[in-house]
């Protein structure tokens, strides 16, 4: 019995030391709380305040004025999504159990892709399904130009995949990489794919780092760079196809591209996305995520964020549902 | 199915039989003359279980809790005048935050490795008392995943810890035969050694490895796949801090059962984004002698 006291005793003991040593605890569904977190967090740690000209101070003073105790769940994500958006970048969410937030970079510019339209017009009705890639000929184009449709970035680009699809199509004078649409995802899957379209090591871009809580404070920019694969490449012309949907690895692969000569990019300016989201909780358990990098172009710019421009720009006309512009344009690019 | 439970069940009883019915000790304990003799040597195998919490500021503001389970191995040598022991543990489980509606679970795991010696104060020990002191270095490292975090769903921290040790531990055996009553059973309990001992632990050198300032690094999309990217030391950091009681029973035939409350506490410095982890674990040691002393 006197082993057990002593025991029990030295627990509550050490958990009062715990008490002292750490911090009190966070946790609280208060609004204004919750608001200040989130506003101190994306002032200190978001990496793209002074490139988008955004006074963080003034959105304060918006935002915190619809702040009020006892407002509901639902009223204060508005708030606190409402000045999220504000950061005018799709990197950033406010992520809760009934909604999730998010600005919607693709409404600054016109739809541009249909995929029903690239089916019935452009590809036979049973094309190529290689992991991530939809492919085929182009119809109507004597085999002479390969179209690749990549939806989205799942991470699951391999070596197999892209060596089938390079070896169908290493006679063709050119081919199309369809990026429109495509809402990013694993970064390695870029890396991957630029490695086929090059000869030499080539640096694509330049990334550099929050480093503290000023808004201009960054690491040295450091060099992304891609080597050639060792194997089946393709070096002629590829028309790489973007729009206001092609976002974050999307971006990341049209911003590569522009370093990368045999690459044109066609279509419409992207829409951003070339920071590298963090993520994290508010008090009161709500979960956000916004950008703490900058990618930098070759000469260490970062204005691209606001969305990598097309080398040609093509835009949909959408009173002709039987023509796709910018693959028709790519055609005439590549011939 | 039936083999597999039968091989199971054999295994629990190898480790067991040892400690069976064998715990008639009557020997009074021996001051050993010079440090390193007549020094029992240890094999220990620990399963335990626990409450912890951690949080990351980094991350979040909020305290995840959790009941995680706990495994070592140790190897130790002791006497009345020197011990040394070396441990591999293991802390690991589920811990989660619930606000509201909102949940969000962290699978973590919390890896040690310990050396300790200490030193017999040879003023202070008598028969039923010893003391000693010493130190201890811990290297703790943990991999937090939680997914909610979106790209900083992994969390690694490293501590490495020079402690200032004392011990003291107090013979606890019961040398005669005794008849005792529970209720209206009447039974005989056995002379047997048993000891208790309070170790306490305070950190004096910390250094720490952990997330810089923007936690995820960026080498992924340099094309480069780092681990601890963007990870940085810092020297004399943070603060740590634990303590183990033990009640042991010893064998007739030198092995030991012993019965451990550990609590471990560490926090990094700085004011930025701070890591704080404590641990209370309640474990079962099986002590195999491997020496006979």
């Amino acid at each position: 019995m006197k082993k057990l006291t002593i025991l029990l005793f030295s627990i509550v003991f050490f958990t009062s030391c715990e008490k002292i040593m750490f911090e009190e605890n966070k946790q609280a569904s208060n609004p204004k709380e919750n608001f200040d977190y989130l506003w101190d967090q994306c002032d200190t740690k978001y990496s793209y305040f002074d490139v988008k000209n955004i006074d963080w101070n003034a959105i304060k003073v918006k935002y915190s004025a619809k702040i009020y105790e006892g407002m509901s769940e639902d009223s204060l994500f508005s708030v606190l999504g409402g000045m999220l958006n504000e950061l005018k970048d799709d990197h950033t969410n406010l992520i809760s159990s009934f909604n999730i937030s998010s600005y919607g970079v693709n409404y600054g510019g016109q739809d541009n892709f249909d995929w029903r339209i690239v089916k019935d017009n452009y590809l036979p009705r049973h094309y190529y399904n290689s992991g991530p890639f939809a492919h085929e000929f182009l119809k109507g184009q004597n085999n002479e130009i390969g179209y690749i449709r990549f939806a989205a970035f799942t991470g699951t680009v391999n070596e197999t995949n892209l060596n089938f699809i390079l070896e169908r199509y290493k006679n063709t004078k050119g081919l199309i990489l369809d990026l429109r649409e495509n809402g990013g995802g694993a970064v390695t899957d870029v890396f991957q794919i630029l490695s086929r379209f090059i000869d030499n090591e080539t640096t694509v871009f330049y990334s550099r780092l929050k480093t503290g809580p000023d808004h201009n404070e960054f690491s040295e920019p450091e060099a992304s760079i891609v080597k050639p694969f060792d194997g089946i490449r393709y070096t002629k012309k590829v028309a790489v196809l973007i729009d206001r949907s092609t976002f974050s690895a999307g971006s990341f692969t049209a911003l590569s591209a522009r370093a990368i000569p045999n690459l044109i990019l066609m279509g419409d300016t992207t829409g951003g996305g070339l920071g590298l989201p963090n993520g994290g909780q508010l008090p009161n358990g709500w979960t956000y995520r916004f950008s703490t990098t900058q990618a930098l172009t070759l000469d260490k710019k970062p204005d691209f964020e606001q969305g990598v421009p097309p080398d040609i720009t093509v835009l949909f006309d959408w009173t002709n549902l039987t023509q796709d512009e910018v693959i028709e344009r790519a055609v005439l690019e590549l011939q | 199915m039936t083999k597999l439970i039968t091989h199971f069940l054999g295994a629990i009883m190898l480790l067991i039989f040892p400690f069976m019915g064998l715990a008639q000790v009557s020997d009074s304990i021996s001051l050993p003359t010079s440090p390193k003799a007549n020094r029992s040597a240890y094999i220990g195998i620990s399963v335990g279980i626990g409450l912890s919490n951690f949080r990351d500021f980094a991350t979040s503001p909020l305290i995840y809790h959790g009941a995680p389970k706990y495994m070592a191995g140790s190897f130790i040598r002791e006497n009345s005048l020197r011990e040394t022991e070396i441990r591999l543990s293991s802390i690991f489980g589920n811990f989660a935050v619930a606000v509201g509606d909102e949940a969000s679970v962290s699978k973590s795991t919390f890896i040690n490795i310990y050396y300790s010696r200490l030193f017999g104060l040879k003023k202070l020990n008598n028969e039923k008392w010893n003391f000693k002191a010493g130190g201890l270095y811990k290297l703790s490292g943990d991999l937090r995943q939680n997914a909610s975090l979106g790209n900083n769903a992994i969390g690694i921290d490293f501590f490495s810890t020079i402690f200032a040790s004392a011990k003291v531990s107090k013979d606890v055996s019961r040398k005669s035969a005794k008849n005792k009553k529970f209720l209206f059973i009447k039974y005989k309990v056995k002379p047997r050694k048993r000891n208790i001992a309070f170790r306490l632990n305070i950190g004096v050198i910390n250094t720490t490895i952990r997330n810089g300032y923007s936690y995820s690094g960026q080498s992924g999309i340099l094309n480069e796949q780092g681990l601890l990217d963007g990870y940085e030391p810092k020297m004399f950091s943070g603060f740590r801090m634990n303590t183990q009681f033990d009640y042991t029973i010893y064998m007739k035939n030198k092995n030991a059962i012993q019965l451990s409350y550990i609590w471990d506490a560490a926090k990094t410095g700085g004011d930025l984004d701070k890591f704080e982890v404590a641990h209370h674990t309640f474990k079962v040691t099986l002590l195999f002698n491997t020496n006979n002393k």
